[in-house]
């Protein structure tokens, strides 16, 4: 009886685990269909729509024809400003929280911070930055604006990847550092410096790639969908942007000419986006072998 | 008179191409002082950002009190502002694309970290994050190239909050399934080894052993894609229909879920907010909106945080 019992457990036991496995198979597979189906779009009908013209044109007649020269300029600008905002901040945040900051509390305080600006939706970014900015402070819907609040908005990825690439520093570092004698500025400098900018380069090119294809905070703040060029000053210019272009373009969907070259906004938008990912990526790796040795 | 201090060295010179003197102990030194100036810029951008939101939006607090989150009408000329509508049609959305989505990419990660032969990880991996990677805009056109026609065939409205769902569960889908691999993955695997030597079928491991290592991290993931819908703008502005006002009767009626809706986002993306700039109470509202959503989204990151931080009880 024992045998009949313990047998008929065995087989529902096999069951089950081929059971198992199916379904997360066909989950998986599910899903990678889906990555698949999601690319092969991507690829197939923004590539259709890719040419050398394409890239080194102004857009003509709303979007219809033409190319996405400045569109292209107006991302690369708003992610240069949105850098050079982040970086620094990043930075002196990421200090002061690890080396000069010891008290327990404050420094709770400044990572619940962090975390919560990290949560705060993108868009939410861009009305603060229209009504505060763009409105009341007088900058007008300009590249400034823009890059400021999409400075903002990364800051806190790029603080945390800083900060965690200075916690990893190993202690033997610091403890010669301290032991040569050097005061503090010189151990952030020969120590601590050296060591996070890796991490630094990492998490703001991470934050980057998140600016780049972000829509929400630049709509009210930075981009318009036709006109300017290059800006000239640093107020009163809009500028256009790929995601902005692909935006207005995606609200006229019955012109196949405007979706075609929506599709080919998108993609080149996705390759400076991966570009930016792939060099953090990339970046990571040789970082985590460096930390090895 | 200062008697000369035999043990004081020379002020040595540090800093970017040594341009500053040390200052010695006790002051504040140039390196301290530029991190403060930084990081009091920084935190002061994220308290100005609430605290300017919050400005904003008192007016509107003051006169509309509470029926701003009680009542469902939103009509600006007649200086009607109640979000119920918007706060449903956020809820419902990406609650309806938690559900869709989480059962999918729960599988997926569990058989990208348990079954999947071990040269094909890395490049799996690495699909899934260039997909979660990619900016929302895109899905936005997807959605209103290949899944409006399809929404359209089935309930016959291209545009609805169904359509935002079922966006937005592809759109977080790569992201919950990675962050699940990642929370598997960190279950040590002599676990798994010693599950196995102890005669477990591969099923009762991962259902004994890892997915209970892995708990915590698999809600926190969980939580965090959540946040990622109730934020999400642009994807949504685009499917969701922008049609204020749609409350449904009762609880259980799907019904509006199937025909436009507004989010909170979507309301927000609109060409409103340039239009009530200089009205008080408009722009209150708006604000006021913006407030709801930051105490949503920011609540939801803090229950996950709080299931990452806690350690794990022994059972």
């Amino acid at each position: 009886m024992s045998d009949m019992f313990l047998r008929r457990r065995s087989i529902r036991r096999r069951a089950f685990d081929l059971l198992t496995a199916g379904v997360c198979r066909s989950g998986f597979l599910f899903s990678m269909g889906l990555i698949v189906f999601l690319i092969a779009q991507i690829i197939f009908r923004g590539g259709a729509s890719i040419s050398l013209e394409f890239l080194t044109s102004p857009m003509r007649d709303g979007g219809l024809s033409g190319g996405i020269l400045y569109q292209i300029c107006g991302t690369m600008i708003l992610i240069a400003t949105a850098g050079s905002v982040a970086a620094p901040l990043a930075l002196g945040l990421a200090l002061l929280e690890t080396e000069y900051v010891k008290n327990m509390f404050a420094r709770r305080t400044i990572q619940i911070l962090i975390h919560s600006a990290n949560a705060i939706p993108s868009i939410l970014f861009g009305l603060f930055g229209f009504f505060a900015l763009v409105k009341m402070a007088g900058l007008q819907k300009s590249w400034l604006a823009g890059g400021l609040v999409l400075g903002m908005m990364i800051l806190p990825t790029t603080a945390v990847a800083v900060k965690e690439a200075i916690d990893a520093i190993p202690s033997a570092y610091r403890e010669q550092a301290i032991a040569l004698g050097l005061s503090k500025p010189k151990e952030i400098f020969a120590v601590v410096l050296p060591r996070s900018f890796f991490g630094l380069i990492t998490g703001l090119l991470l934050g980057l790639s998140r600016a780049a294809g972000e829509t929400a905070p630049v709509m009210f703040t930075a981009c318009v969908f036709y006109g300017p060029t290059l800006p000239h000053g640093i107020r009163d210019e809009p500028i256009l942007s790929l995601p902005y272009h692909v935006f207005n373009l995606a609200q006229d969907s019955l012109k196949p000419q405007a979706m075609q070259n929506a599709w080919g906004a998108s993609l080149v938008l996705i390759m400076i986006v991966s570009c930016l990912s792939l060099t953090a990526w990339g970046l990571r790796r040789h970082q985590m072998t460096e930390a090895w040795r | 008179m200062t008697v000369p201090d035999p043990l004081r060295r020379e002020t040595p010179l540090y800093g970017p191409f040594g341009l500053f003197h040390d200052p010695g102990w006790g002051t504040i030194s140039f390196t301290q002082f530029g991190s403060i100036v930084a990081a009091s810029l920084a935190l002061g951008s994220f308290v100005s950002l609430i605290g300017f939101l919050t400005y904003l939006s008192w007016p509107a607090l003051t006169q509309k009190g509470v029926t701003l989150i009680t009542t469902g009408v939103w009509y600006y000329p007649r200086e009607k502002f109640g979000a119920l509508a918007m706060i449903y049609g956020t809820i419902t959305s990406a609650s309806v694309a938690l559900i869709l989505a989480a059962p999918v990419g729960i599988l997926s990660a569990i058989w990208i970290a348990e079954y999947a032969p071990r040269w094909s990880r890395l490049p799996l991996k690495g699909a899934v994050e260039f997909l979660a990677g990619v900016p929302s805009i895109v899905f936005g056109l997807m959605g209103v190239i290949t899944l409006r026609p399809v929404m359209q065939e089935f309930s016959g409205g291209g545009d609805s909050l169904m359509t935002a769902a079922l966006l937005l569960a592809i759109m977080i889908l790569p992201t919950l399934t990675t962050l699940v691999e990642d929370s598997l993955q960190a279950v040590p695997g002599d676990l798994r080894t010693q599950a196995r030597a102890l005669g477990l079928s591969r099923e009762e491991a991962i259902r004994k052993v890892i997915l209970p290592g892995a708990r915590r991290g698999i809600v926190a993931a969980t939580l965090l894609a959540l946040t990622r819908a109730f934020g999400e703008t642009i994807a949504v502005y685009l499917v969701v229909g922008r049609a204020d006002n749609r409350l449904p009767e009762s609880l259980l009626n799907l019904q509006p879920l199937i025909e436009s809706g507004q989010t909170l986002t979507s309301k927000l993306g609109g060409s409103e907010v340039p239009m009530a700039y200089g009205d008080p109470l408009h722009m209150g509202a708006l604000a006021s909106l913006g407030l709801i959503l930051i105490v949503i989204t920011v609540f939801t990151t803090f229950l996950g945080q709080m299931m990452m931080g806690s350690p794990e009880k022994g059972s």
